[in-house]
């Protein structure tokens, strides 16, 4: 059905050992330029689902194609030039001493002209707005800004595929609007997006797919408004629909249509309802 | 129970104060709330209420911290910690046991606390954050909603006086952040002070007797948390959203008695506004 797909994940399980499984039998498929948020409670299962996408971990039974490639078969290094991993905590990923050095060391492997590495690097920079902390140490910098050096250090790479686990844990409001506009343009300019989150507001904001997985099954799966109505089964795995589309439910004896996202949404229906009266 | 004077206070090799002329007075009993901006003096803060500033973390502190009227200056870390519990933003960088259990019990023996006595306060302080089942488990394979949620347990054991949380939620799905929310209303009904240190504008807005905003180390606003989401300027300029319902009313420019920051109290503005339900 999905025209174009990245990554096609067959029967996937992932077993603790023979009687605990963290994924069982999942049926997935992300078409490419898609931004897909991957939901559900502390322990569902998303990270690991997420891994298998760049090989990280191969699956115990089933299989991942990830264009077309069987990621058993693939070497992770061959991977992470189709799919860029951005981890939760960008500590866990930065190790060098200057913004620049850490961006550009994924390329030193790929035997680029020297004009080439620093092309992708300069851009790398651009896109997330740290030019002028190229030679700064990265643990001098915010950890809003490390987060971006960690996307960046992905960047280069170009991906068809960022995987971006809880991209804005730590961070306050205004960087999480910065890295998510970040997101969101880059989806924009082609790339895959598969966010991992429970933070539903970003969620109804930004993605346009979400899956909710459930104690290692996918429990939902469909466009945001489509899954964010579905209020019920969304609690009982521990997710909230947004403040905002709980009380544009409330509206609805005035007119207002159900499934609205966001802020934005509720005002132009709540406008609509107001100029319709006058 | 807490009062501060002028606080102004350097880390190390620091030319910027991370603390400015703070002047706070912490009532027995307040639920009190920090928020700001990512660099904005919320954790400093905390780490001069529990006494870590100037004791362990060394800079150049003016003005005074008094806790119970004696300077902290004064005052040893055991000395304070027997009435402050601690929770810090990365539970990672706090759990130091290999087990659960044991991690309750180092608190418990630091203060000397009689063995049969022991069981008991591990029992009530695991059930208290819902992970009595993983009373046995190594720490390694806890998800970071447990960590977090034992490191606050670890906290709760020693039955303080006053809890000082920095982000106790950051790693925990809306339902799980909703329950230890819950639980610190539980403990701030039974006369625990609560200050908590968070992101989180819409549960804030909920459950905090009073909010203060840091910006640039500075305290820029306090209040109660409707007269806090009504100044939505100043917020903005400190980098702070305000509750999605809140924003809303803002925009529809509609009238009220009281800020509507809940989603009952916001779909009860709008029906009176748009002339229903009265």
């Amino acid at each position: 059905m999905i025209s174009n797909p990245i990554i096609q994940v067959k029967d996937l399980c992932q077993n603790l050992d023979e009687n605990h499984f963290i994924l069982n039998k999942i049926n997935l498929t992300i078409g490419s330029g898609e931004f897909l948020a991957l939901v559900g409670q502390n322990g569902a299962g998303k990270t690991t689902l997420a891994k298998h996408f760049n090989g990280l971990l191969k699956p115990t039974s089933g299989k991942v194609l990830v264009d077309n490639l069987n990621t058993k078969y693939v070497k992770v290094s061959e991977l992470a030039q189709k799919v860029g991993y951005v981890f939760q905590n960008p500590d866990h990923q930065i190790f060098h001493n200057s913004v620049e050095k850490e961006i550009s060391f994924g390329l030193k492997y790929l035997n680029l002209p020297a004009e080439e590495v620093k092309r992708r690097t300069d851009d790398a920079l651009k896109a997330v707005g740290l030019v002028d902390y190229r030679y700064a140490h990265p643990y001098s910098l915010s950890r809003g800004q490390r987060q971006r050096v960690a996307l960046a250090s992905v960047l280069v790479l170009k991906p068809n595929v960022l995987v971006l686990d809880e991209p804005t844990t730590g961070l306050d409001y205004r960087e999480s609007m910065q890295i998510m506009n970040m997101i969101r343009s880059l989806n924009n300019q082609g790339h895959t997006i598969i966010m991992i989150t429970h933070d539903m507001s970003l969620v109804s904001t930004f993605a346009k797919r979400v899956v909710v997985l459930n104690k290692g099954e996918i429990l939902l799966d469909g466009p945001v408004r489509e899954v964010l109505s579905h209020q019920e089964i969304l609690s009982e795995t521990f997710l909230e629909i947004p403040p905002i589309s709980r009380l544009a439910d409330k509206l609805s004896v005035i007119g207002i249509p159900k499934n609205l996202l966001t802020v934005e949404e509720v005002y132009r229906a709540l406008c609509d309802v107001r100029g319709a009266e006058k | 129970m807490y009062k501060l004077n002028n606080l102004t206070f350097y880390y190390k090799n620091t030319e910027v104060p991370a603390l400015k002329n703070i002047n706070l007075e912490i009532a027995h009993g307040e639920f009190l709330g920090i928020i700001g901006h990512s660099g904005s003096g919320k954790s400093t803060l905390a780490k001069c209420l529990n006494g870590i500033i100037p004791h362990y973390q060394h800079g150049r502190m003016r003005g005074q911290v008094l806790f119970n009227g004696n300077p902290t200056e004064t005052l040893s870390i055991a000395d304070i910690s027997r009435s402050v519990g601690s929770v810090f933003d990365d539970p990672e960088s706090h759990l130091i046991t290999m087990e659960v259990e044991q991690e309750l019990i180092f608190g418990l023996e630091n203060m000397a606390v009689d063995p049969k006595e022991m069981q008991i306060k591990v029992e009530n302080a695991l059930e208290a954050v819902g992970i009595a089942h993983l009373r046995n488990r190594s720490i390694n394979t806890l998800s970071g909603g447990q960590k977090q949620r034992l490191a606050i347990a670890a906290a709760l054991a020693v039955e303080p006086k006053i809890l000082v949380l920095d982000e106790p939620t950051s790693e925990l799905d809306p339902i799980g952040s909703k329950e230890i929310y819950n639980l610190l209303a539980k403990f701030n009904k039974k006369g625990i002070t609560v200050v908590l240190i968070d992101q989180k504008v819409e549960l804030l807005a909920r459950y905090a007797s009073r909010i203060i905003v840091l910006n640039q180390g500075e305290i820029i606003l306090e209040g109660s948390p409707r007269e806090i989401f009504s100044a939505d300027e100043k917020l903005n300029k400190a980098g702070v959203d305000i509750p999605q319902v809140t924003k809303l009313i803002k925009m529809l420019g509609f009238r009220y008695g009281k800020l509507p920051i809940s989603v009952d109290e916001g779909a009860a503005c709008i029906l009176e506004n748009m002339g229903i339900g009265k």
